[in-house]
């Protein structure tokens, strides 16, 4: 395999163009806006799990000095437009739950949003917030998966008839059957990922201005894409989009939960419009952790079959998902995306598998870096389950099952089809890198001393750029400024990405000129070309292969009008830091400012063919997925009387075709991993078994912090990705092979003394249980 | 997340604050570092009226030496304490749970007053206190008066300070004579609160006999709380290690910790009697060297 070389600009570790404004505290927010007159949002929020509302009174709060409206489900909902993304809005066919802007007769988890107070403050408005008085019937209601399926359960939503939001199922398979019972290993686990919540730093957070005159209305919003935003909000107005203008400044961090436009944004636009107004919400922690889309939540009972030598014959996979009240539609029911893509990079030749998505009177499920990756870690855990059961090696027993770097395109007994990753290259370097020989001599030596370390392994395959709905395409604009500058235009939403920078390497690389001399420009829906947003690990992919598309075109425009600048012919120039030269004479050159000059002074007596424009779009189209790969392998030690979790090293071996800028990929990779350690170590969002939810503040709801994130070693395994620009996408995995990495990292420790743990958060006290349990 | 309105009063003496506090009674909360009364205004899970800002009363700051005892002026920061040389060469224990508060962020703001007045049963220093038995000073219009730390604490986040009282300073007991001291806590993340904690101190004749031992313990009770039954079992030995964790084993039966989302009592009671161990061994193994 030979690795394709770095450009001048495209594959080098410049410097972030974010990094000055980010890195002092300059970066501009959407709390940063401030338009005149403003008013302030505050929501009345649901605090019963599942209730009828029998009555809103908002006299008192509307007697508050300074308090322009109160408006309750009755205010709002009438007339609103559906609040589904635009895939599941056009979708007819889709199952969704009834979501309206504020409740209507009933609430249905706590944090439900029942109405809402405009004032001259957010302190004011949360004020008044307290005044108005809302009187509940409550009604039983189903906190987890277990309560919602059982017989006569409380309905989460009583016009769907039932608790169980979709169920597909292969049919009964005789032959896999008869495959399980002959098997010489047959092994089944009950897998559980608990809840987690994406937790951006920066909150949500909307200003939305309306101006009754014009029928104009103009939005500020933290999310992950505008453009489906404008849209969003055209449909629940009723505006017709072109009257929608969203932009959007610096983002903290998104992790799907701004991927499509939230509920309470839309019912802040309502406000706004219904006021002629300016209206602000910035969501507070608590809120952000109570009703902002919650994540994961997953069950499944997995069987593996396997011949004598370790080789898997056939798996059954019964998934259940948990969608909370009101999952965000597209996202939150990924069930069956799990399902399919469960074999990962593994030949499994046979599978049948059950997928249920079930919704609870809780926060509703949504995208997190990875939505569907409970497959990797039910699969990488089953594996080592099978390696555990077999005596084979965990590393042995993958190496015998991996498909062949060599053996793509491969089609998955699910019907997915893979092609050009690495798995079985990645699984080797990450197990070479963490020295798997070395550690499985020390593990050995530490065990004598009562000292319990482990290895864990998570390998996986990653459908990146999948092209669901509108999410297959992009398009781009360069334009060589009238001075020579070059101005990129992109419907990408960054949001820690880095796509100012990366982007800008493109442009600079295709089009000729210094990275310095580009300057990347998104977020604002009146200036840039319509996209899908950023998020699903599809910006390098999809925006990228646009990009360059939209800078070879204009490079080509440069290079005419050079040509006859210069009197050469087109193919004998080239182009490099803004200038364009005659190969072999560089004396003879005229520079970018000069072409773009001419270009822009109807005197200099260009033909008229040339012409009269620097600037093009590229657009570029994918139809299926991307696939990129990586191996996460880590090491920990487990105290034996604490339970806590020590990370000693932490390996990452991936394949994200040619890597942009590989400082960015590390980032990508680094904050991903983070984020899977936390989610098994310590992030778990709880509800007792009433509903109501326990860990609403940082206090309670554990993220990982820099004191928690070990030294990550990278090692990069480069290939062409199948796309011109040669990239696969990536913002997602690292999030996605941590977390069985980790969980089989624990899972191997405690095994040398025969204890099991299945089921995550892996905290203190679960792993304390689990050494009790076998007696250790 | 935004408090209900309140009035902020900035007074300047001891005898202005303590004014303040009686003119508007239960309406009037002291304000100090704010780490932990901020919070819990911000979320509207309290709300005073008027805040009393203890910041600018010179009388409340400072940290001074006599012989027998440390005194630690309410509105200390904590990183000031943490870091003051007299506190660690007279009252070792302090300076070593000092560190183990949040980060060092909320050390720079949070004062040392304002943690014992708080009385969080998973706090640091309301531990230290009780172990060492330091006396508290407190001040209100009716005059001052002095509390023993075993009365200070009545209760999760409730002292024995009156409403209308404002916390002036603490004495902490200085060991005479060949000490040694330890402190171990398990949290579940770098700078939270911990699950459980111990705090140990001792003191040794020549024979290496114990004389003195005080244990105490953070995130096992509804207050700190001593572990008699481990000082009982030491006093007057000189216990080898198989002595230590027998002690440890004993201290920890006589609890009872309680269940919290973090963490189970049981969970509590193993990782106690460990932490207890440790912390009573390396203070044996400090006074032994002394
Ligand atoms: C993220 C985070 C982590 C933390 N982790 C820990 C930890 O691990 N361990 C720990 O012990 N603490 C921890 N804390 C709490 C911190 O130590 C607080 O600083 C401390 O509990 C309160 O001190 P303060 O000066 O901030 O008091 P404030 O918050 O201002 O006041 C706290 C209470 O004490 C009262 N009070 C304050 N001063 C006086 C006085 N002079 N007289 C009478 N009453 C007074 C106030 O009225 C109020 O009721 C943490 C806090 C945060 C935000």
């Amino acid at each position: 395999m030979s690795a394709p070389a770095a450009g001048r600009y495209v594959g080098q570790a410049v410097q972030r163009k974010e990094d000055p404004r980010l890195l002092t505290g300059h970066g501009r927010y959407v709390d940063d806006i401030v338009v005149p007159q403003m008013l302030h949002a505050a929501f009345v929020r649901s605090d019963l799990p599942s209730a009828r509302i029998t009555a809103i009174d908002v006299s008192a709060a509307l007697e508050l000095e300074g308090v322009s409206a109160v408006f309750t489900g009755a205010d709002l909902n009438p007339g609103a437009g559906t609040m589904q993304p635009s895939m599941m809005a056009e979708n007819p066919a889709a199952v969704v739950a009834p979501l309206t802007p504020l409740a209507g007769d009933d609430v249905r988890f706590v944090g439900d949003p029942v109405a809402i107070v405009i004032a001259e403050s957010r302190a004011l408005a949360e004020d008044a917030a307290e005044l108005v008085v809302v009187d509940y019937e409550p009604r039983d209601a189903v906190a987890s998966m277990e309560a919602a399926l059982a017989d006569g359960a409380p309905l989460v939503h009583p016009e769907l008839g039932g608790n169980v939001a979709s169920d597909l199922a292969l049919p009964e398979d005789p032959e896999l059957e008869a495959i399980f019972a002959s098997a010489a290993h047959v092994v089944t686990e009950r897998i559980v990922q608990h809840r987690h919540t994406p937790t951006p730093m920066e909150t949500r957070g909307v200003v939305a201005s309306f101006d009754p005159v014009t029928d104009q209305l103009e939005v500020w919003l933290s999310t992950q894409g505008p453009h489906e935003a404008r849209r969003t909000f055209a449909r629940v107005s009723g505006l017709p989009e072109r009257h929608v203008h969203v932009r959007m400044g610096d983002v903290g961090g998104g992790f799907g939960q701004k991927f499509f436009t939230p509920r309470e944004e839309q019912t802040v636009v309502l406000a706004a419009k219904r006021l002629g107004a300016a209206v602000k919400w910035i969501e507070d922690r608590r809120e952000n952790l109570l009703a902002a889309n919650h994540a994961r939540s997953d069950v499944a009972t997995v069987s593996l079959a396997l011949d004598a030598e370790g080789h898997v014959l056939a798996a059954k996979l019964d998934h259940l998902e948990e969608a909370g009240a009101w999952p965000v539609g597209g996202t939150g029911g990924v069930g069956p995306f799990v399902a399919m893509l469960f074999p990962g990079p593994y030949r499994i030749p046979r599978i049948w598998w059950r997928s249920r998505v079930v919704w609870t009177n809780t926060a509703g499920r949504g995208a997190y870096r990875g939505p569907w990756m409970f497959e990797s870690v039910a699969r990488e855990q089953m594996l080592d389950v099978a390696a555990r059961a077999t005596g084979i090696d965990p590393l042995e027993l993958r190496r015998r099952n991996v498909v062949g770097d060599d053996e793509q395109p491969f089609t998955m007994a699910t019907g997915m089809t893979f092609s050009a990753t690495t798995s079985a290259t990645t699984l080797e370097h990450a197990a070479r890198v963490i020295g798997y020989d070395d550690f499985r001599a020390e593990q050995a030596r530490a065990r004598a001393e009562g000292r319990l370390l482990g290895l864990g392994i998570g390998l996986y395959i990653e459908p990146t750029s999948t092209p669901a709905a509108t999410l297959g395409v992009e398009a781009a604009t360069v334009r060589v400024e009238s001075g020579g500058g070059v101005t990129v235009f992109l419907g990408t939403a960054a949001h820690g990405q880095s796509i100012e920078t990366t982007m800008a390497q493109v442009v600079a690389e295709h089009l000729g000129v210094a990275y310095e001399d580009v300057r990347v420009v998104q977020g604002d829906t009146d200036r840039t070309p319509f996209g899908g947003g950023t998020g699903g690990s599809r910006t390098a992919v999809i925006a990228g292969n646009a990009t360059r598309e939209a800078a070879l075109k204009v490079r080509e425009m440069v290079v005419g009008v050079a040509a006859h600048l210069l009197e050469a012919a087109p193919e004998d120039l080239e182009v490099h830091d803004g200038v364009v030269a005659v190969r072999g004479t560089p004396v003879r050159n005229v520079s970018l400012a000069a072409v773009a000059a001419a270009v822009h002074n109807a005197g200099t007596g260009l033909p008229p063919d040339v012409p009269r424009l620097l600037e093009a779009t590229g657009r570029y189209q994918t139809s299926s997925p991307t696939w990129s790969n990586a191996c996460h392998i880590c090491t920990v030690e487990v105290d034996r009387i604490t339970g806590q979790v020590e990370i000693l090293r932490y390996v990452v071996s991936e394949d994200c075709g040619r890597m942009l800028n590989p400082m960015v990929v590390e980032g990508q990779v680094h904050g991903g991993v983070v984020q899977g350690i936390g989610g098994v170590l310590y992030e778990h969002f709880v509800y007792d078994d009433a509903g109501n939810p326990l860990t609403t503040t940082f206090l309670d709801y554990l993220v990982p912090t820099a004191a928690e994130s070990p030294r990550i070693e990278i090692d990069h395994v480069v290939t062409d990705g199948p796309n011109p620009e040669g990239v696969k996408g990536m913002g997602e995995g690292g999030a996605i092979g941590s977390v069985p990495a980790v969980v089989n990292a624990v899972a191997d420790a405690l095994a040398q003394v025969g204890a099991t743990v299945t089921e995550q958060p892996l905290t203190p006290v679960r792993v304390v249980a689990a050494l009790e349990a076998a007696g250790a | 997340m935004k408090a209900a309105p309140f009035d902020h009063h900035a007074p300047e003496t001891v005898a202005e604050a303590a004014a303040l506090l009686a003119e508007f009674g239960d309406e009037a909360k002291v304000l100090a570092g704010g780490q932990s009364l901020l919070p819990l205004l911000s979320l509207r899970l309290t709300r005073f009226e008027h805040l009393v800002d203890v910041h600018r009363v010179a009388e409340l700051h400072g940290i001074t030496r006599t012989d027998d005892a440390l005194r630690v002026g309410a509105a200390t920061l904590q990183a000031e304490a943490e870091h003051d040389a007299v506190v660690a060469a007279a009252v070792p224990l302090l300076a070593r749970a000092l560190p183990h508060i949040g980060h060092f962020q909320i050390r720079n703001r949070g004062t040392v007053g304002g943690s014992l007045a708080h009385a969080d049963p998973a706090s640091e220093l309301p531990t230290v206190a009780l172990t060492l038995g330091a006396t508290f000073e407190a001040a209100s219009v009716r005059g001052t008066r002095e509390i023993a730390a075993d009365d200070f604490f009545t209760g999760t986040w409730s002292t024995a300070l009156a409403e209308d009282e404002i916390l002036v300073g603490t004495r902490f007991p200085v060991w005479a004579g060949r000490t040694g001291y330890g402190f171990a806590e398990v949290a579940r993340r770098h700078g939270d609160f911990a699950l459980a904690g111990v705090a140990a101190a001792v003191a040794l004749d020549a024979d290496d006999r114990i004389t003195r031992v005080a244990v105490g313990m953070l995130g096992v009770g509804a207050t700190p709380v001593r572990a008699g039954a481990a000082e009982a079992a030491l006093l007057g030995t000189a216990p080898d290690a198989a002595a230590v964790t027998e002690a440890a084993r004993a201290g920890m039966a006589a609890l009872e910790p309680a269940d919290d989302l973090h963490a189970t009592g049981a969970y509590r009671r193993r990782v106690g009697a460990h932490l207890m161990e440790t912390a009573l061994g390396a203070a044996i193994e400090e006074a032994r060297r002394g």
